[in-house]
């Protein structure tokens, strides 16, 4: 095996082929780099939060009940701190200095950030169902002044609801499998080290 | 302008390095371009830095492996704008024998397979054992596997040694 790399070793070093132009084109970055993709995703759901969390703030007055009231500010909360949580350990991750570690600490800060990432991803993935339970009543209320808490239950679209809560169910469901075997992968990474 | 010449002449005399590792850590050929362009962006961004109280090699083998990690990590790119014309990344599969092409005959199809099965194998095994072997394939004493990889040099060599009955028991099979 080390004798057929040597050989292929030798036959690679002697095909040179980058040109000094191709290299400094490489150090430009110029294509668009994956992780700032991702970033850039998170950062526009964080902004579509942020407006909506305004929005919510500034219509709280038409919040007139204590229970409306509690949902609006559930709403904000939620809406304010899981994006942030969320872009403070993406930008965690892609702030690591890649030159200051050797391959086990990189190895072991990519597997503890990722973790830390799937965490959040999960907790958010919790939370969703409820976030949609509190925010319709007080939608209800901000857009048509009609608290559905007390008005008619047949008015109420719950065949919307329904449909809507079992997909986010499911939805929920599925992702929470993807998120356990990534992290199941990171935990082995780590566990692995520690041998 | 010396140390843009620098680099440039640094990273010349190691393309194969960049190469070998973008093969192991890459899953197809677009993510092998997508890897090497980000090898030497970070080796770039981290030239600076190098003080030179290791090797060159040792400090590019690191960037280099701790850039492909870091690759493995993020989400797949989708339609991606690619500047720099990777031409040369074909030209070097095809002689080590990633993919065929008919002026390059002449190196033994055989060989090629092997090649072929050889990377196959070393892609089968985890992050850690990876770098491990890629950096013994490559030549590298243990005491510079151990500086590169941060494990001690007595864990190098355990962990080699069963590295190499996993690679055997997987080709035995």
């Amino acid at each position: 095996m080390k004798i057929l790399w040597e050989e292929m070793s030798v036959k690679v070093s002697k095909q040179q082929q980058l040109t000094d132009q191709l290299i400094m084109e490489m150090t430009q970055q110029k294509y668009s780099n994956k992780f700032s993709k991702l970033f850039m995703y998170e950062a526009s759901g964080a902004v579509v939060c942020y407006i909506m969390a305004i929005f919510m703030l500034v219509n709280m007055g038409k919040l007139d009940t204590w229970y409306l009231l509690t949902c609006g500010i559930l709403c904000v909360a939620f809406l304010a701190i899981l994006p942030f949580l969320t872009l403070r350990s993406l930008n965690r991750m892609k702030g690591l200095q890649i030159a200051n570690y050797n391959y086990k600490e990189t190895l072991v800060r990519f597997a503890k950030s990722k973790k830390k990432v799937l965490l959040l991803q999960r907790l958010v993935l919790y939370i969703s169902p409820l976030f949609f339970l509190i925010v319709i009543p007080v939608m209800g209320k901000m857009f048509n002044n009609k608290d559905l808490f007390q008005s008619d239950a047949s008015a109420f679209p719950w065949v919307f609801v329904g449909v809507f809560f079992v997909f986010i169910i499911l939805f929920s469901r599925w992702g929470y499998g993807c998120y356990q075997s990534m992290t199941n992968s990171a935990e082995n990474v780590l566990k692995e080290l520690d041998e | 302008m010396q140390p843009k010449q620098d680099f440039i002449q640094t990273i010349k005399e190691n393309e194969g390095i960049i190469y070998k590792i973008t093969r192991v850590y890459a899953k197809d050929r677009e993510d092998q371009r997508d890897l090497y362009q980000e090898i030497v962006y970070q080796l770039w961004k981290s030239f600076d830095t190098f003080k030179g109280q290791s090797k060159i090699s040792t400090w590019m083998y690191r960037v280099a492996l701790n850039t492909s990690i870091a690759h493995l990590n993020r989400e797949k790119r989708k339609g991606q704008m690619v500047s720099a014309d990777f031409e040369f990344l074909d030209h070097l599969n095809a002689a080590t024998g990633k993919i065929q092409e008919p002026e390059l005959e002449a190196v033994g199809a055989d060989w090629q397979a092997q090649i072929d099965l050889l990377y196959a194998h070393i892609q089968q095994l985890n992050l850690i054992e990876k770098g491990l072997i890629l950096l013994f394939l490559e030549g590298k004493p243990y005491d510079e596997i151990a500086a590169i990889t941060g494990f001690s040099v007595s864990n190098v060599g355990t962990r080699l040694s069963r590295i190499k009955l996993k690679l055997k028991k997987n080709i035995q099979n």
